[in-house]
Order: structure tokens, then sequence, then C-alpha cells
């Protein structure tokens, strides 16, 4: 009897405590959303924190830098963002940021130039361990006080003159220095916010933002919802909400797109790319990035300027990027298509017959003498089409023979620092539409550099560049610089810039597509 | 307690079938009645000194698989912080400091041994300051609802289809059961989810492609996980219970004059069970700890995609959680299938 009894207080306590879960579209109106997906879990949306694409792309939305990219112009030129301007003193080293006013955070609060101070120094402070720290190393004092070495915050080369203005104070001058605080990292930061609910202030609920959207709900692993801000400083949102479910896998995202339940996809499955080019909701932009192959210059035979000569003129790029399918642009340079330095008309050409005289110079006139070299890559199926493609052209047009050998990421990461292979792919994304940052990366001191190489006026020109404030004259020293990597000395090959394909439901107009892959959502409409 | 214990599961799962979230009481009192119902299984039984036993064993085996694990981490190539473009020394040197890598690594496994000791499984290192243990919280309910739907399909499924097949034996109801299992053996559930996707959403618009939102949205994945299990307890039931049906107590049970049906619920059924009971071991805590290939397919936010990612990322809070607690379930389900052995056939002794 106490059984049934025990069963029936059960029952009735589970019926009147259970309420049925939220439904998959979180009651939201069609017709005001826009649905989207993210391919994995934002890692963060600690703006400070974050280093990665999806959790960018979030925080992109919910907050906006000192300064920020018109993206609507192909130049990507810079325009007002929380600053409303800025200058320089004559030699770019001393840089002052005057703040608009009557900027409100989401819970009132008066946006002020302490907060953009706050956020650069807790970017670079030891215990915050931010990774992209270093992005602001150029600011006085940022490295001895990102290592914990200096002590004293204020003698950090950041100042607040006052609530509207703010002074920054480089180790050397810097002409593109406006362009760092477009990143997510170095946006402002509330302290207060941060100390009330410790890591946990992401939350919805407890995050403050000031963006042209607010977080509603953040379902971990499962879907995030923003709504418009209605306090938002600038043009207000179009959409007033925006839901992401987190769907890892591209073929399920394809599912549901062909479906009705998502209006946009952004990565598409590759193996299906022939198919999906042909429909009208395709679309493509070509991003700032690129892929290459890089020779290690100290490994036998690679260490032969001829040999390197020789494979690069030997691989024929746009055969790989039909191959590819994806839109892929060959490239030339080493600086993408889409970005200020973009040259196409340089770089060794595809010629085998030159090819195989340099390889004949280079003392291996028998192909059979030519050492057994490796091509690695990370494990993923894109690569490996590539790097067979590559080691069947070799084959043919040259007649040597290579081997591939592919590894799992972090493993494939370990070897290139520790015993980079005879050539390795590699890419490179942009954090900012400016030259240096590809470029800087190939210094010889630079941890990127995986190619053992190193040109003293490579480093100079490239230095010197950063710091000169004359467009033309900056891009004069870019392109000498780039000579020496693809024509002179050749420790990389450039293959192609990187393109990004998508599909948009017609539904949506405005859909942000832009080459630094800044995702901003406010100027989406939803139309029927 | 046995009726209770079952009652109490199948009605909370049918609440959570139906969409419901259920309530934190609910599933206290599901936890109690399961373990009230072991503990007195066990006075009953007297094998008190065995399951203690087994219990010691069973916290000794996650030690050294905790302190295992620790150290396959540290020898394996490539770090957490390894990245496509490389952090410097000084932000590297940072990080490290801040999830104490830059210690000794006796220091590191002390630390992570005193955490664990007071349940703390410590932060991600992937997704920032997310404790380990609320990430498992969170993502444990889709994949356990996954889990316990697809193992009671395959139990509703698979158990009649090989006692039926195995009572008609040579029968064309036979043949097809068995064709049938043998198809389901050989298909890998991602093929299965694939075909059940294109037909059920795409063909005919009946149930939704992927997300996790109720009942409609859990039916294929069910399907998808629990087709090749099912497949696998039908033919170990016919030929279990194939040979059971020409032993000597089943002949004499027909010599006394019981009924076919009866004979065949009553006395086979219950004998043939344990091949089955020995497959159910590893495939609750299998299921249970979910399928990241169908949780993938159906975008399920659950923690199968974490038991693979984390060790791509070389996420090490959060592949040792997970290793902890995909190993909890497998060895506390193998001692439930081990006690449940002599439950089916009491000539299985455990008392030693």
């Amino acid at each position: 009897m106490s059984k049934y009894l025990l069963c029936a207080f059960v029952a009735l306590l589970a019926v009147t405590g259970c309420k049925k879960k939220q439904s998959a579209d979180y009651g939201l109106n069609l017709d005001e959303t826009f649905r989207m997906h993210f391919q994995t879990e934002p890692p963060t949306l600690d703006w400070t924190k974050s280093s990665d694409t999806t959790s960018s792309t979030v925080i992109n939305n919910l907050m906006e830098g000192l300064v920020t990219y018109d993206l609507n112009s192909d130049t990507l030129e810079l325009q007002p963002g929380l600053a409303e301007s800025w200058m320089s003193n004559r030699d770019a080293s001393v840089w002052t940021f005057k703040m608009k006013k009557d900027i409100k955070w989401s819970d009132g609060v008066a946006f002020t130039a302490q907060h953009a101070a706050d956020g650069l120094l807790r970017l670079l402070d030891p215990k915050t361990a931010a990774k992209y720290a270093y992005f602001i190393f150029g600011i006085k004092n940022a490295k001895p006080y990102s290592t914990g070495e200096l002590k004293d915050a204020s003698q950090v080369g950041i100042e607040v003159v006052n609530d509207h203005t703010l002074q920054i104070t480089l180790e050397r001058p810097m002409s593109f220095f406006p362009q760092l605080l477009t990143h997510v990292p170095t946006f402002p930061v509330r302290l207060d916010v941060i100390a009330k609910h410790g890591d946990t202030w992401t939350e919805a609920g407890n995050i403050v933002t000031l963006g042209p959207y607010k977080l509603k709900i953040w379902e971990h692993d499962k879907a995030i919802v923003l709504e418009k801000n209605d306090t938002y400083f600038g043009r207000p949102a179009k959409t007033p909400y925006i839901l992401g479910y987190i769907i890892n896998e591209a073929t399920t995202a394809r599912n549901m797109f062909d479906l009705g339940r998502i209006d946009a996809q952004m990565d598409l499955p590759a193996n299906e790319l022939s198919l999906l080019k042909e429909r009208k909701e395709f679309e493509d932009q070509n991003i700032l990035g690129i892929f290459y192959f890089g020779f290690n210059t100290k490994k036998a035979p690679m260490d032969n300027l001829k040999v390197r000569k020789a494979i690069s003129m030997a691989i024929d790029k746009d055969e790989i990027v039909k191959m590819l399918g994806g839109g892929q642009i060959p490239l030339a340079g080493w600086i993408p298509k889409g970005m200020k330095g973009y040259d196409e008309n340089m770089g060794l050409k595809y010629n085998t017959e030159m090819a195989n005289k340099l390889l004949d110079e280079a003392g291996y006139k028998d192909r059979s003498t030519f050492p057994r070299i490796t091509l690695a890559f990370n494990t993923n199926d894109n690569h490996k089409r590539l790097a067979e493609s590559v080691q069947a052209q070799l084959k043919s047009k040259l007649g040597i023979q290579i081997e591939l050998r592919n590894e799992e990421w972090k493993v494939y990461l370990e070897s290139l620092q520790t015993d980079p292979p005879h050539i390795f792919r590699l890419g490179w994304l942009a954090d900012i539409p400016d030259p240096d940052n590809f470029m800087n990366f190939l210094l010889s001191d630079s941890d990127n550099n995986h190619t053992n190489w190193g040109n003293p006026r490579f480093d100079e020109l490239v230095i010197k560049a950063a710091s000169v404030t004359n467009d033309a004259e900056r891009m004069k020293l870019y392109d000498e610089a780039q000579r020496i990597l693809v024509e002179q000395d050749i420790p990389v090959l450039p293959i192609y810039t990187m393109v990004e394909t998508m599909m948009v439901n017609e539904r949506v107009k405005g859909f942000p597509a832009n080459a630094i892959s800044q995702m901003k959502f406010k100027d989406i409409e939803i139309t029927n | 307690m046995g009726g209770l214990a079952l009652g109490l599961f199948i009605f909370s799962v049918l609440l959570s079938f139906l969409g419901y979230e259920l309530p934190t009481a609910l599933i206290w009192a599901d936890v109690i009645v399961v373990l009230g119902f072991f503990g007195y299984y066990t006075y009953s039984q007297k094998i008190g000194a065995y399951v203690t036993k087994r219990l010691l064993e069973a916290g000794v085996t996650l030690f050294v698989i905790a302190t295992l694990t620790f150290g396959l981490l540290r020898v394996i190539p490539g770090g957490p912080f390894d990245e496509e473009k490389a952090l410097p020394p000084e932000v590297k040197a940072s990080i490290e400091a801040k999830y104490n890598l830059d210690k000794p690594i006796y220091v590191q496994y002390g630390k992570y041994l005193l955490g664990l000791a007071q349940g703390d499984l410590g932060e991600s290192y992937k997704y920032l300051g997310r404790p380990v243990s609320v990430m498992i919280a969170e993502t444990l309910p889709p994949t356990f609802q996954l889990g316990i739907f697809s193992l009671i399909i395959c139990y509703l499924i698979g158990i009649p289809a090989g006692l039926i097949a195995a009572a008609r034996h040579n029968s064309w109801v036979d043949s097809t059961a068995m064709v049938g299992a043998i198809s389901g053996v050989a298909l890998p559930s991602f093929v299965v989810a694939a075909v059940l996707i294109l037909l059920f959403s795409f063909e005919w618009s009946l149930l939704p492609a992927a997300l996790w939102d109720g009942p409609t949205y859990y039916i294929l994945p069910v399907i998808a996980l629990g087709t090749r299990p099912a497949a696998v307890i039908a033919r170990l039931t016919r030929a279990s219970v194939l040979e059971v049906i020409h032993s000597d107590y089943i002949r004499t049970a027909k010599a006394k004059g019981l009924g076919y049906w009866t004979i065949l619920f009553k006395h086979v059924l219950k004998n043939s069970l344990i091949p089955t009971l020995t497959f159910s071991g590893p495939l609750i805590s299998g299921l249970l700890t979910g399928s990241f290939i169908i949780e993938f397919m159906f975008a399920i936010p659950g923690m199968g995609k974490h038991l693979i990612q984390s060790v791509t990322n070389r996420d090490y809070p959060l592949i040792l959680g997970m290793t902890l607690l995909y190993s909890a379930i497998l060895v506390l389900a193998n001692l439930i299938v081990d006690l449940l052995y002599s439950y089916f056939d009491p000539r299985i002794k455990l008392d030693k």
C-alpha cells in the first residue's frame, strides 16, 4: 500500500513541478529573427580573452571598439566606433582618441575613456592570461607589464586624459595603430561587472555591453539568442533578433538550411561544394587569408635555393585551385587579394622547362639522386587532396618523388616548432587588414616563421614600413619585401587567397560578407 | 522495491520523452529508489561483502585510470596552447602560470588529485572560465536521454524479436527477423541516420532533421543509435533461447503440461538473458556516454563531442573529467550487470 502512496506522491510532485522545455525557436517571431548557426560553442564571450572566430562573431555584435571598419568599402577603411576622432603626433608614436559622448552601456552606465583604458590594461595583465596580449605589445612598457616584470600600471603608455580622451604612447612609431583597436580583445571592459560576477560575467543576465545587440540567451552547446539593443548609440539594428544554433557538423547545418530552419550557412561541406555552387543561394567572398607552403631552408636539399625555385615553378596553382573547386584565387605574391600591397604580377611564374633546368643546375641531373623529401600537412581532406596534387605534379613535371605525411593538428604544430619537415602547409588569417600583419610573422625572430630562414634586408624593410605614415612609400617597402619572399629567397610558396563560401536564404537582405570576416548582423533585413 | 524503482524509472523516462524538464526532486527520487533497490537486493541476497569489495575495486580502478590518463596527456605530443598563430613565450608563460602548467609535474598531479578529492575537476582550457563539472552537468542530460531511449528501444525490439525467431525456428518469421538483424548489425549508425533523415525529414517532412527539443526531435536519433545494438541483442537472444529450449528442464516443464507461452516467457526467456546481460554492460555505458557521431549528425547538445574534441584541443581537465566519467559509468554498469546475473540465473553465485 505504502508503495502506491509513494508512487502517487512522486507523480503528483513531478506533474506540478514540471515545465515544458523551451521550444527550439525560443518562441521568436520568424519575421523578426535571423537564424544562423555557429560551428562550435563560443569558447568565451569574454572579449579580452577571446582568440577565435566564433567568439569574435558574437562579440562583434554585442560590442564595439574605439575604431571600426566601414564594411561596405572594399578597402575596409577605418571609421569612428566609440571614438569620434583620433590623431597622432608627427611620427605616429603618440595617439590620442576622443570618445563620443552620450554612449551608454546596456545597464545605463555612461561609457568613458577609463573603460577603454581598463580594456587594454586587462588585456596585458598577466593574471588575465589573454592570448592576444602580444597584439598591443607596441604600447610603451606593455611587454614588461604583461610578464609581471613591471607592476606599476601607470607606467604603461595608456593614459586617461579626461572622461572622453585616451592617450596612448607607443614604444616606437606605428602608422597603423588605430587598426589594432578594431580587434575584439582590445575592446573596453567594465571592471565592476567582472568583479561582481567573476568568471560568469559573460552569461546572459550578467554581461553588460554597448553594441547593436544584447545577449538574451546563451544555452551552452545549444544556442545563442541576441536581442536588439535599444540604447545603442549608432544606427540601430534592422532585425530585432538573431538566433544562432550551435551545429558542429557542416552537413547537418546544410540539412537545416535546406529545410528552412536556418537562414544562412557559413561553412559549407567541402565535398558538396560543386553541387552547392550551382544554387542561387550560394555566395562567395574572398577573405584576407592565405594558404601557403613553407620550406625548411636548413634541411637538405631545401637549403639549395635552386631546388626551392624549381619546386615553386613546377607547381601549377591554377590546377590546384581548379581541383579544390571552392573558388580560391591563385596567389603570386605574399599579400592576399583584397589587401593593400596585393600584386598579382610578382613571384615566379609556372614554368616547367625553367624548373627542370634549375633542378639540373642544382646537381640533380640524374633525378634518381634527388633525396626523398617530405611534404607535411595536418590531417584534413582538403589538405590531403592538395598535397596529393602537388605530389603528382612534381612527379610528372620534375620527375621527383616526394613523400606525404599527415599529422593530427596539435602534433603537427609541435613538429613545426621542433623539427619542421622539408615542405609544410600552413595558413594565415588577417587579424587586421594591414600588410604588416602578413609580413611581420616572417621576420627572422618570429615564432611563426618555421622556415629557419631570415634575411636582414627583409627584416629592415618590414620594421621600417610599420612606422612609415605615407601610404605610397609604405607600399614600396612592402613591395620590395614581398619580392624577397617570392622571387629572391623563396622560403615560402604562396598558393591561394582563401575564399569563404556560404548559402544565404533569399528572405535575407544585407548579409554582411566581407574580407575580414567580421559578421555584423545589424544591417540584415528579413523580407518575405 | 524493484517494482517501485521500475515504475518510477518508466515514469521519469516517459515524462522526459514528452519534452518535460524533469524536476530535481524526481531525479533524486529515481536515484534513491534505484540505490535503495540495489541495497535491498544486496542485503537480501547476502552479497554485501561482494558488493563492498567490488565498489572498493571500482575506486582503485578509477584512481589508476585518473593517474594513467594524467600521465599519458603529458606524454602525447602537442600542448593545449599550441596554436596556428604561435603565442610569444611571454604570453604562453602567463597562460601556463594561470593553469599551474609551469609547476613540476608531481605538483600538478598533487593539485589535481586534491581537487578531485573535493569533487573539483578543474576548469576547461578551451571554454574559458567554465568548470568541467558544470560542462558535464549541462551536457549530460541530452546524452542520457538519447542513451536511455535508445537502450529501451534496443530491449523492446531486440529481445522479443530474438525470442520469436527462436520460437519459430527455421520458419519465415525466423528468417525475416534474422535477415533484419544481420542487416542491422552490418549498418553503422551514421548510415541509418542519413537514410532516416533523407526519408523522414526531406521526403516526407514528418520529423526534424536536427536539434533536440521534444518527442519529434528524439525519434530519429534514437532509432539511428538503437538499431545496431537492437540487432545484436536479437541475435544473442535467439541463439541463447535456442540453446535453452532444448535443455532438460524445459523438457520437464513441457512434460508437466505447462502451456507453450508460459514455458517460453517464464522459463526460457529468463534463462536466456545472460548473454544479453553480458552485452549490456558495455552497451549501457556506451549509449549513456553518447554516440559522438549521432550527436554530431543531429546537433544534439550532448557531451559526446567533448569526449572527442577535448582530445583534439588537448583540453587536459576536460579530457580527464570525461575519461573519469566514462570509466565510472562503465565500472558501475558492469557491476550492476554482474549483480543481475544471479537474479536471472540463481545458479550463478556472486559471493566468491
